[in-house]
């Protein structure tokens, strides 16, 4: 059974339990009233208002889910970071789950924060950008499923929705508009260079993280999740595209703005970068939006390299899946902590001399893969 | 140059890989083969060396009140108090102000009875700044100098009592060393010996000499620091004796000057003039008998009044 | 994009220390700079004219709180030079032991605010980690730990502890096992080399000609140390060569600072071993005769100069402090004209700023 048929079940099981109070009452108030009553229970009983709402309920459920993934990831992120530091990452709060209710904690703490807008901001553009930053990235994780029957975006095609992977990136790639959009209405030097630089330094990256989905476009035949996943089921694609996988989780990183690559929001030199006059939950959204991305990437990372759901079944698929996904995550992480920023110019460098002609290898391999009828 | 450094250059693999393998490992020491490298503080506690420098403590019984330590400090954060206290009467005690303090240690190294001691504690945070300001009987320990080790050496010195010595010289011939010369005492007729502390070598024949019993071994902490030395001149003297009252370490004798006494109405002798007299070897350099002395006939050189 | 001049500082999360960057920018790339000082003013100088000499030490502990040992060192050595002091061996032999470590700690306090700056927290939390031994070692020797007033004139305030001389031995065999470990992180990162090979390039005549003084002048070629060159203490007797690099640019300056490092850690276990017993400390005159006293000493970050002016009593009439970082940070515009605003960062940073002997 899939997640829609559960949601349709449930919200249907609801529906009846409200249209006893409706039939009830179209049967005992006299005619106007009484047929107001009948019509409205027929209504609800209808079979696309129900899979309307079925379709609201799965989006809930998966932005819940998705939630409190960002949380555990950062409990990851800060466990991890701790041993490698060597100290312990949160400990008491939350003593006997490791420290877990610590985001919570933090989360709160942001909340209640007094939020600022500064006087000379451009309203609109200070106000919108976060909301497109933060839209943007939980659209593109609304398309990704766990397993062929968990998820938001299911049909019954073989090959899953058409297009899926690509919406996905597309949605994903909306986010250097908005950061542009929040460093330069702050009306503030070091945010719009800020701005500038991240927006130089998503857009040339852009191109080596896209090359690398079309090799694996070009051997798995479908656009569809549904499709790649099923093309990987002799052989992950990790294995003859290893070489496209570094390239991609590299690209992820400079997308999601980790070191080695976070120079727009270099704190010793430009204060927060972007997020300066962000102050209280608004900054909290863009920390979020940030695990969130680097969430949404793993899982675009897993779905495409590693098999996405596909593993022995002593545990369900989804649970692969996120396992998978925080594997990369924490690949990432491990990145992240041991180097140092690079200078905005030398990441420009790196992006178009040194990534984008491996992604054309990497698509070389694909292509020369695929003629010779292994795929 | 010194060559300790390995000369390779990162490969291109090494963009990432090396840092990685680093912080690879310490995870494993932190995770699987060992602990992280943390106190975890407020439940685990540092051990603190006993040198540590913390929350000052004050043994009253040991305390003579000389202010040296008020005089050193170089913040000003310290105080005198006149108390009064059951066993030991009026007396002055100094107070701390840890908001000012600089937790330097010159108040333990200059006092002379290693009265004033510094402990580990270092929690000693308020919300108040007027809490911070210890008066004496907060910072009271009479126990503590029991419990650490000592840390300044002692030395014995022969110290003088004035009333008992009869100026024989039998001391002088003693010494070994040539430390002791007999110092005609103006104005009073007397004798009394003048010890030169740097050379005496605590060796007690003077002691043994002496049949009055005038000369005492007393252990005197050691001191690095020199203290100055008050000069005294006759001339002056009205023989109040305030500064026999001020002098905390019982340095100042009031003797009579035979000699001086004015005939009254009804032709009786009355009482002798007095003069102070000091026996330098117990002198802490406190400067109290320069404060107290009205006459100016006490001079220090470089004591602020 | 037209020229403006960027403030950076005085409140700027790079700026160790309250001062002001100014620099003028075209685009990305710095065309001018002016850095400005003396906003931790403190008048330490005319304060030590009301006080006693005894009360000084710990005032010159606090103008460089990142090297505290060493100028109150300093100072020692500039009053006993007064005085005409002679310091015991004994006594001596704890300094330069003492004085080293501190080097040390120093030095990794500077490589945890570089790897910081640049990024990498995992540098700063090492650094601090290792600089927590050393600042223990100092902790057990004078009973505090960053302001430690432990010399005095005639020698040091108490003897060493009990089994100082064993845990300074593993402290510096940890300290080596660990120099080799941040070759990993450093070195072997390509990040790390991008950012610091060929830039803030300072020449040889350059530094000469601004006064430049410490491992800033030794990455550019001079082999110039004042403790081999004008040696004090018990230096002479002591085996070790000081770091220099050829080129002048930050990554010079990093690698000097870690080879100094090294030799310190030579200069601990020789002085530890061969340290011979009798007094520690000697009775100093109150009040000072009137006449001058002049201290030269290599502090970590820079040739350090106090020069004392006595007159009879036991306050001093005139304390003159040279500091090494005022010198230094004028030679700033030389490193970061034609370079970009990323790299102030690095560049400043190798500089090891330390405001607070810059600005007294």
């Amino acid at each position: 059974m899939n997640l829609f048929e559960f949601c349709y079940g449930i919200i249907h099981w609801l529906v009846d339990l409200v249209n006893h109070l409706w039939y009830w009452l179209g049967d005992h108030l006299p005619r106007v009233f009484g047929d107001f009553f009948n019509w409205a229970g027929d209504l609800a009983v209808s079979h696309g208002n129900i899979a309307l709402f079925a379709i609201l309920a799965e989006a809930v459920i998966m932005f819940v889910i998705a939630l409190v993934n960002v949380l555990n990831f950062i409990w990851i992120d800060r466990k991890w970071m701790g041993r490698m530091f060597d100290f312990y990452g949160p400990y008491y709060v939350g003593y006997r789950i490791g420290g877990w209710l610590q985001n919570l904690a933090d989360g709160i703490k942001l909340f209640v924060k007094e939020i600022i807008t500064p006087a000379k901001v451009d309203k609109l553009g200070f106000l919108i950008a976060p909301v497109i930053l933060v839209s943007s990235s939980v659209l593109a994780l609304s398309t990704i499923p766990f397993s062929p029957r968990f998820g938001v975006f299911t049909s019954d095609l073989d090959t899953g929705v058409p297009a899926g992977l690509l919406i996905a990136f597309a949605f994903f790639a909306i986010a250097p508009f908005s950061i542009l959009i929040a460093g330069w209405s702050s009306n503030n030097k070091y945010t719009l260079i800020g701005g500038m630089r991240s927006a130089a330094q998503m857009m040339s990256y852009e191109i080596p993280l896209l090359l690398c989905v079309a090799s694996v476009f070009l051997l798995s035949g479908s656009f569809g999740f549904l499709g790649v996943v099923n093309a990987q089921h002799d052989i992950w694609f990790v294995i003859p595209l290893f070489l496209g996988f570094i390239v991609f989780i590299t690209c992820l990183a400079a997308e999601v703005e980790i070191q080695p690559f976070d120079l727009p929001e270099a704190e010793a030199e430009l204060v927060e970068g972007w997020t300066t006059e962000y102050g209280g939950f608004r900054f909290g959204l863009f920390m979020m939006t940030s695990y969130l991305r680097g969430y949404v990437g793993g899982a675009l990372a897993t779905a495409l390299f590693l098999g996405g759901w596909q593993g022995p079944s002593i545990i369900p698929d989804e649970f692969w899946f996120l396992i998978k996904a925080y594997l990369v995550f924490l690949i990432i992480e491990w990145m992240r902590w041991s180097n140092m920023r690079i200078r905005v110019d030398q990441i420009l460098n790196i992006g178009w001399k040194r990534l984008m002609p491996l992604a054309m290898l990497n698509l070389l391999i694909a292509a020369a893969f695929k003629t010779m009828g292994w795929f | 140059m010194v060559l300790t450094a390995s000369k390779k250059k990162p490969s291109t693999l090494g963009f990432v890989l090396r840092p990685m393998r680093r912080t690879g490992a310490q995870v494993y020491s932190s995770l699987i083969a060992g602990k992280p490298n943390t106190v975890l503080y407020p439940y685990q506690k540092l051990d603190l060396p006993p040198t540590y420098r913390g929350k000052h403590t004050l043994d009253f019984k040991r305390c003579i009140g000389c202010s040296n330590c008020v005089q050193i400090c170089p913040n000003d954060c310290m105080w005198m108090e006149k108390l009064e206290d059951p066993e030991l009467g009026k007396i002055e005690r100094p107070g701390v102000d840890l908001g000012r303090c600089l937790f330097c240690g010159f108040c333990v190294e200059i006092c002379p009875t290693v009265a004033i001691h510094e402990t580990v504690e270092f929690e000693l945070a308020d919300q108040d700044r007027s809490k911070l300001r210890l008066g004496p009987k907060e910072l009271r320990d009479d126990k503590y100098a029991d419990t650490v080790k000592e840390e300044r050496q002692k030395r014995s010195l022969p110290v003088l009592d004035l009333s008992k010595c009869t100026g024989c010289e039998k001391c002088a011939g003693e010494c070994p060393e040539m430390c002791i010369a007999m110092m005609p005492i103006e104005g009073v007729g007397k004798q009394k010996p003048e010890i030169n502390l740097s050379k005496c070598t605590s060796c007690g024949k003077c002691v043994i000499v002496c049949s009055e019993k005038a000369l005492t071994m007393t252990e005197v902490y050691e001191s690095y620091f020199e203290m100055p030395e008050p000069k005294f001149i006759l001339k002056n003297c009205t023989g109040c004796s305030a500064c026999a009252k001020a002098c905390p370490a019982d340095c100042i004798y009031m003797m009579d000057m035979p000699g001086t006494e004015k005939v009254l109405k009804d032709g009786k002798k009355g009482k002798p003039k007095k003069r102070a007299v000091f026996v330098l070897e117990k002198c802490v350099g406190c400067g109290k008998c320069f404060r107290a002395c009205k006459f100016e006939s006490i001079e220090m050189a470089g004591v602020k009044r | 994009m037209a020229e403006m001049w960027i403030n950076m500082g005085p409140q700027h999360p790079m700026t160790h220390g309250l001062w002001n960057l100014r620099i003028k920018v075209d685009g990305e790339t710095i065309i001018d700079a002016e850095p400005e000082v003396g906003y931790l003013h403190r008048g330490i100088e005319k304060l030590c004219e009301s006080k006693t000499y005894t009360q000084i030490i710990p005032i010159a502990d606090r103008l460089c709180y990142g090297a505290s040992l060493s100028w109150s060192h300093l100072y020692c050595v500039t009053v006993e030079d007064l005085l005409g002091l002679e310091v015991p061996p004994r006594a001596e032999y704890i300094r330069v032991a003492a004085l080293e470590m501190q080097r040390i700690a120093s030095h990794l306090m500077w490589l945890a605010a570089y790897a910081a700056d640049l990024g990498a927290m995992i540098g700063f939390i090492y650094s601090m980690r290792d600089r927590e031994v050393f600042i223990d070692l100092l902790q057990a020797l004078s009973g505090s730990r960053i302001t430690y007033n432990f010399p005095r004139f005639g020698g040091v305030a108490h003897d060493i502890p009990p089994n100082f001389e064993r845990d300074s031995l593993r402290a510096c065999d940890y300290m080596e096992k660990r120099l080799k470990e941040y070759e990993d992180l450093y070195e072997g990162s390509k990040v790390f080399m991008l950012r610091n090979e060929g830039v803030g390039l300072l020449k040889k005549e350059d530094a000469m000609n601004l006064g430049v003084t410490g491992p800033s002048l030794r990455a550019s070629g001079v082999r110039y140390d004042l403790r081999k060159d004008m040696p004090y203490s018990v230096y002479q007797e002591l085996d070790f060569e000081p770091a220099t690099h050829k080129d002048g640019d930050c990554y010079a300056r990093f690698k000097v600072r870690m080879d100094e490092m090294y030799e310190s850690c030579k200069i601990i276990r020789q002085a530890v071993t061969k340290m011979p017993k009798g007094k520690w400390r000697t009775l100093a005159p109150r009040n000072a005769p009137e006449g001058t006293g002049l201290g030269r000493v290599e502090d970590p970050r820079g040739e350090g100069v106090m020069y004392v002016v006595g007159d009879g009593t036991d306050r001093p009439y005139r304390l003159k402090i040279r500091s090494p970082i005022f010198v230094t940070v004028s030679a700033a515009p030389k490193m970061l004209i034609g370079y970009k605003i990323a790299d102030v960062v690095a560049i400043m940073g190798g500089l090891d700023m330390c405001i607070g002997e810059s600005d007294r």
